[in-house]
């Protein structure tokens, strides 16, 4: 097992940089599908609209009209969200939803997690109580106190990182909301998810605030932030499984086939990514699509990427891993054949012995 | 969304229906979805239900239990962050029948299992300060059992999880244990998770049969074996709304990434490690009993050993099953990302 450490360092590399590449894949087939007037957007943002229109908005802008910043803008920190957090609010609404059966139902949380420098990990989250005063949203403060005592009890080492709530493009409400947070904490991060999106990706943007001059007046605005899905491997096994159980449970009758579900399907996203780029590049020198530079000089970086981990240490610590599991499997034939072996021997000796017995006994009688 | 996903099939059917569903898609009705029922809550039912008390009668009652995605979760998301120690916490939830219903759950603030039965008392406070906040905000349901972890020794009741068990289903009943491993869960790939309800002392229950087979390590097997039939596990289900299938299928579009790239024999290494040391010590203990047997070579003396050995056999069957998967995935990797220089000289797409 020794060699197994040794290879980590050469394994998390290939794995990190096949994950970069699988990431690069992914981007560059959302960016394509989007059209994007600004091609290199990594993660796909659910208002095209807002994201294309707030640079003419934010010139003939009122309070009340847009609340976002320049498209320009980029945000000061990069967060990493945990799925939990995705389907805590999304359980939030169900059940608001339930209890009061009407479509438009708004949930108000905070958020709660890591900050280490410029990095932000959200890591869970927790519902708010609010009080509505002339349709405005008061957060009751003495609630967000309770609260906060009781998780610190639990989860020491996570603060306070902002605030969720649920709807379609952050509008001036939530700045208000917004404000409020502000005096829990210095600069919270806001997250919005909209249940009633229609489109396919992940209905959840991440906001941050900025102090902007708008018309002279120092101005509250948001800063839309790119995110990623932070991993951690009990967490994607138990959303794997959520993910992908039905109300009745397919029995695989192969262990392996299950085990190899999930991998299947991750190429599979994989495979129509890279046929998306693929096609693409097709069209582009068909001359069907138009000539974009940027994009294809992206595709052949990508390309350039492959082979990952070619390298002579690469090719030794890899073949030390199969050979160590090789062994282990070694291992576990030899234990199941003494297995076999044994209860041969013993049931052959026990078959010898009673015919033995037998002709003893038939000799004593006779 | 139902609307949107039986656009496809308007062609078959007549005026009327293409009219009814166009003026639906225009005026973004949206139905309310059959699955979310579960998250009503019907106080009077539930009241009704606790004064009936129909488990009282019955021992076996309880015969299933339903969890949600996020209460699964957030249980083993807090099961992991304790790493080696076992935490613990309740869950929140309510009755159907013979159903039992997990809503959510949430973590105490108590470590270690020794000092269960006093942990109890202390996490008192806390849970009846965390509920209260909780219906404040909307949730209504109340604890509806208690949870904790067994990280790397499989789901089953210890001697002390029993007794506490014992207590929680006289004096609050409804009452469901339930039991994650973590480790086990990352190294085998699946959920590891168990559901119990004891059995009142002195009662004997119907012989069930085998239970799935688990691996126990060595030195908690004893514990195991003298508790197992004062228990039973009942049959685990989840549930999630219609949103959370909505979110977990757009979630896939970005978490592909992360289940490409995850490799389980890093991951794995440690616990693998004890496994096998854990075989090992087991294989000397089923070796003593060999060579005694083989003096006398009596039939119930045989059964003994083989049961020891045939168990050993089928542990050790398990950790290779899961070094192999891993390699897969490995093997999978290196296939796709490394394994094109051909296609490349030859200036095609790879293949």
């Amino acid at each position: 097992m020794a060699s197994m450490e040794v290879d980590e360092d050469v394994a998390a590399e290939a794995t990190s940089s096949s994950q970069s590449v699988a990431v690069e894949s992914s981007s560059q087939a959302a960016g394509n599908t989007s059209n994007f007037t600004a091609p290199t957007s990594p993660a796909p943002p659910a208002q095209p609209a807002t994201g294309g229109g707030s640079g003419s908005a934010l010139s003939d802008v009122s309070p009340g009209n847009s609340v976002m910043a320049s498209a320009g803008t980029v945000g000061s920190v990069s967060v990493s969200l945990h799925p939990l957090v995705i389907l805590n609010i999304s359980e939030h609404w169900t059940r608001q939803r339930a209890q009061e059966v009407t479509s438009e139902v708004q949930v108000l949380g905070a958020l709660i997690g890591k900050q280490t420098g410029r990095h932000v990990e959200i890591m869970n989250s927790f519902e708010l109580s609010y009080d509505m005063l002339d349709g405005n949203i008061i957060i009751n403060r003495e609630y967000y106190t309770l609260k906060e005592e009781q998780y610190k009890q639990v989860f020491s080492d996570l603060d306070l990182l902002g605030w969720y709530t649920t709807g379609d493009t952050p509008g001036p409400p939530d700045l208000l909301v917004h404000k409020q947070i502000c005096d829990l904490l210095d600069s919270p991060i806001f997250l919005k998810l909209n249940p009633m999106a229609r489109h396919t990706d992940l209905p959840v943007s991440i906001y941050e605030s900025v102090l902007d001059l708008v018309n002279g007046v120092p101005t509250l605005l948001l800063v839309e932030l790119q995110y990623t899905l932070a991993t951690e491997e009990a967490e994607r096994i138990g959303v794997d499984h959520v993910a992908r159980m039905s109300s009745h449970d397919v029995q695989e009758s192969s262990i392996v086939a299950e085990n190899l579900q999930a991998q299947y399907s991750a190429i599979k996203m994989l495979a129509s990514r890279v046929r998306l780029i693929a096609e693409y590049v097709k069209a582009s020198q068909r001359g069907e699509v138009e000539f974009n530079h940027e994009i294809l000089r992206q595709v052949n970086a990508l390309a350039h990427r492959l082979p990952v981990l070619n390298s002579e240490k690469f090719r030794g610590e890899f073949y030390n891993q199969c050979n160590d599991v090789a062994l282990m499997s070694y291992l576990g034939t030899i234990t199941k054949c003494c297995n076999t072996m044994n209860r041969f021997i013993n049931r052959f000796n026990l078959l010898h012995e009673r015919l033995a017995m037998g002709r003893r006994m038939r000799g004593l009688f006779f | 969304m139902a609307s949107s996903s039986t656009g496809e099939g308007s062609s078959k059917m007549n005026q009327s229906q293409i009219a009814q569903r166009m003026w639906e898609m225009a005026n973004n009705m949206e139905y309310y979805n059959a699955a979310d029922e579960i998250y009503q809550y019907d106080r009077k039912q539930q009241q009704d239900i606790l004064q009936a008390k129909p488990w009282e009668k019955d021992p076996h009652f309880f015969k299933q239990i339903k969890i949600s995605a996020l209460a699964l979760l957030k249980m083993v998301m807090h099961a992991r962050s304790g790493g080696t120690l076992e935490v613990m916490g309740l869950m929140l939830g309510k009755v159907d029948g013979s159903m039992m219903i997990v809503m959510d759950s949430f973590a105490l603030p108590v470590e270690g299992t020794e000092t269960r039965v006093n942990a109890q008392a202390q996490a008192y406070e806390y849970m009846t300060a965390y509920v209260e906040a909780a219906k404040q905000v909307g949730r209504q349901e109340n604890v509806i059992g208690w949870y904790h972890s067994h990280p790397g020794y499989g789901c089953w009741l210890s001697g002390i999880d029993v007794s506490t068990q014992m207590l929680n289903q006289n004096y609050q009943e409804p009452f469901v244990a339930i039991v994650i491993d973590p480790i086990r869960t990352i190294s085998s790939g699946k959920v590891n998770i168990g559901a119990f309800r004891t059995y009142p002392k002195g009662y004997k229950p119907p012989d069930e049969g085998p239970s799935e087979y688990q691996t126990i390590p060595l030195n908690k097997i004893e514990d195991f074996g003298v508790h197992c039939k004062q228990y039973y596990s009942l049959d685990i289900s989840y549930f999630k709304s219609s949103l959370d299938k909505k979110l977990l299928d757009s979630l896939w579009n970005k978490y592909w990434v992360n289940t490409l790239s995850s490799s389980s024999l890093i991951t794995n290494a440690e616990y693998m490690t004890r496994q096998i040391f854990d075989l090992s010590d087991k294989l000397e203990n089923s070796e003593t009993a060999l060579g005694r047997a083989g003096l006398f070579g009596l039939d119930p003396q045989e059964k003994k050993t083989e049961d020891k050995l045939s168990r050993v056999t089928r542990d050790s069957c398990k950790t290779t099953m899961e070094a192999l998967h891993g390699l897969m995935a490995q093997v999978v990797k290196d296939r796709l990302f490394n394994q094109i220089p051909q296609a490349q000289q030859k200036g095609q797409e790879p293949a």
